[in-house]
């Protein structure tokens, strides 16, 4: 027989399943953080001597135009990225019909998330390649002048995007395509009795059933845009003239790579793009916490 | 509102041929319902006429026209849903006036229709919920609001009350009825309950494997039906069924051998030997010492103002006996039972009946 009192508190069994989680958050997630602000307050080259510089590693970053760079990248990465979601929702559509075969037409069009960040640098740096690359020679076809896009200061971040929405529109493509196989088909039928079709359908019935990879597909995508780095680091290294840097390659570069020994500098820049990221993650937060409250 | 006519209708799912032609004449304002057991094809049948889904061969006409290839907003429908499919995002009101709002209705109709529906359906205090906020009979009441704004000729209603509690499920079947009543429109009904069928329908139409079994009205399912099938599917409790031997009785009366010994004469037969199932309905099987079959009784059940016995006669099935609410027969007990022979209906063993026992004028 056991009384109540023999076991323990009820208030202490969460916080020992909790336990776990808390412990390697805080030590691979909070602390990290802090210690990043902390750096970002010293003068340090990662060996030698700290000095405490206070908020000079901030100011100076106020007056590099390389940040200015990184930055409005930063923000046109985040803004063309988002086509990813309408263009995974097309795709979705497209795909979401009963023909012979779809489940290998569906694979193929997932392909390019399943394979590295790395080739898929790659084949587009190739795809843009001056001389041997395809779109220069169809340039060159079509108007007479062929361009090398990773070249040009003006449009390497768009190339570079471009390679980035491939595989992130087949990531929404699939968030997109669960959800439409949990649609309910009597809300198709009843709205194709209320005379609801093509767009309409679409707008009233489809769209507000897939409310959830939307949220989900935008979340992702946003973090995607906001932490891009391995395609600028395979395409370009940054270039040319620095002109394809985001925050987060700016910062590598800055403290991490082979010339960077700026660690404080380095964190400035971590830190203000953390507080960027804060800013949508925040958002996400208080919407799914509302959300919750709704159900 | 609208005649229903289907000519020769006729659908098939790749090789499988699901409804295989179907003629039907639903006159202009019945309230019609599809029966059957689960496969038989009534909810094909009845989204067929929807134009949800698509008729192989065959003619669907809909208020005189053929309506065979027309979309499904075109035919002048309207259909509630078993899952009521109402619109998770919208409020009650959005949800009712979507249709109307779809094919570009002033605002004033629309505001005029969805008062009108909203007193009908007592759901005007409920307008601005959203159908999560609403109880299973709340939300049919809405899905019905979304059919009737739309004034169609017919109304199609695939097993609406099927999620809904037996208290809701009785409450909700007079509430159709009225709106029946009320709206005098044409309205077809798929269920699996025959109960449902019994009460609501002005003819019912019995589907078994994609054909039409029988059509009639309730009574005349029930009394006459022209198969063993419709017969068992008719009435709860379902009919006794024996397996039985006929002989000649002389003077076109034809003798029933019953299984353990006793036999009863009818007259009436279409063959007057060989096997044949007989069909009893409980209600005419009576306790009495005199009676021919003998048994034991099983179970009842006691249902207040009446019961139900359940007697083993030595058959496969026990035979199952309305008796009054007050009987003190319980398990265990012997007893014999007596056969209303003019109420017996007589099945060839291919399922046709071969005498009708009704008992209507």
């Amino acid at each position: 027989m056991s009384t109540p009192n023999r076991r323990p508190p009820p208030s202490l069994t969460p916080w020992l399943f909790l336990a776990p989680a808390i412990l390697f958050f805080s030590v691979y997630v909070i602390y990290p953080v802090i210690q990043s602000v902390m750096i970002s307050f010293l003068d340090w080259d990662g060996l030698g001597e700290k000095t405490w510089v206070g908020f000079e590693n901030y100011r100076d970053l106020l007056d590099d135009p390389s940040f200015y760079t990184s930055l409005k990248n930063n923000v046109i990465w985040l803004l063309l990225y988002l086509a990813a979601v309408p263009a995974g929702l097309a795709v979705a559509l497209f795909l979401n019909q009963s023909v012979f075969g779809i489940r290998l037409y569906k694979s193929l069009f997932f392909f390019p998330f399943v394979i590295s960040n790395v080739v898929v640098g790659l084949i587009f740096s190739w795809f843009y390649a001056p001389n041997l690359g395809l779109l220069p020679n169809i340039l060159d076809w079509l108007f007479g002048t062929p361009i090398a896009v990773l070249a040009e200061e003006d449009l390497v971040t768009y190339g570079i995007i471009a390679a980035g929405l491939w595989p992130q529109i087949a990531y929404c493509m699939i968030l997109y395509l669960t959800g439409l196989n949990s649609i309910n088909s009597e809300l198709i039928e009843a709205g194709r009795l209320d005379n609801a079709k093509g767009f309409s359908m679409l707008w009233y019935v489809v769209l507000p059933q897939l409310r959830p990879a939307t949220f989900i597909a935008v979340v992702v995508t946003v973090i995607g845009a906001l932490r891009s780095f391995d395609l600028i680091a395979i395409m370009t290294s940054g270039g040319p003239y620095g002109s394809s840097r985001v925050l987060s390659y700016f910062m590598f570069e800055q403290s991490l790579s082979e010339y960077g020994t700026a660690m404080g500098y380095g964190a400035a820049i971590a830190v203000v793009l953390f507080a960027i990221m804060l800013v949508f993650i925040s958002l996400f937060i208080v919407r799914m916490l509302a959300q919750e409250r709704n159900a | 509102m609208a005649k229903v006519e289907l000519q020769d209708v006729r659908k098939s799912f790749g090789t499988h041929e699901v409804i295989k032609g179907i003629d039907l004449e639903i006159p202009d304002g019945a309230f019609c319902v599809f029966v059957g057991p689960s496969g038989c094809g009534k909810s094909t049948l009845l989204r067929m006429i929807a134009g949800l889904e698509h008729t192989t061969a065959g003619t669907i006409m809909i208020g005189g026209k053929d309506v065979t290839i027309v979309q499904p907003a075109k035919r002048g429908v309207a259909m509630v849903f078993q899952s009521y499919a109402l619109y998770p995002n919208m409020t009650v009101a959005e949800n009712i006036t979507f249709g109307l709002r779809m094919t570009n209705q002033s605002k004033a109709t629309t505001e005029k229709k969805l008062s009108d529906a909203a007193l009908i359906l007592k759901l005007d205090r409920l307008l601005d919920r959203k159908p999560a906020q609403l109880s299973g009979g709340q939300r049919q009441r809405v899905a019905i609001g979304r059919a009737i704004v739309r004034e169609p000729g017919v109304f199609l209603f695939d097993e609406p009350l099927s999620n809904l509690d037996a208290a809701l499920r009785v409450e909700m079947r007079t509430e159709i009825s009225r709106l029946h009543a009320e709206l005098d429109s044409t309205m077809i009904y798929v269920t699996h309950d025959q109960i449902e069928a019994m009460t609501m329908a002005d003819v019912i139409v019995v589907l078994n494997a994609g054909r039409i079994e029988q059509v009639g009205s309730p009574l005349e399912l029930y009394h006459n039906p022209n198969s063993l099938f419709v017969a068992q599917f008719m009435g709860s409790p379902k009919m006794n069924t024996f397996a039985v031997e006929l002989s000649d009785y002389g003077h076109r009366k034809t003798k029933v051998d019953l299984p353990n010994g006793g036999f009863i004469v009818v007259d009436g037969s279409e063959r007057l030997s060989g096997p044949a199932v007989l069909g009893v309905r409980p209600e005419h099987i009576t306790i009495d010492t005199k009676g021919e079959l003998k048994g034991e009784v099983v179970l009842s059940e006691r249902l207040g103002p009446e019961t139900m016995l359940h007697v083993d006669v030595g058959e496969t099935e026990p035979v199952i006996v309305k008796e009054d609410g007050l009987n003190k027969l319980s398990r265990g007990d012997q007893c014999a039972l007596k056969i209303e022979a003019d109420a017996c209906h007589l099945f060839a063993s291919e399922g046709q009946t071969i005498r009708s026992g009704s008992l209507l004028d």
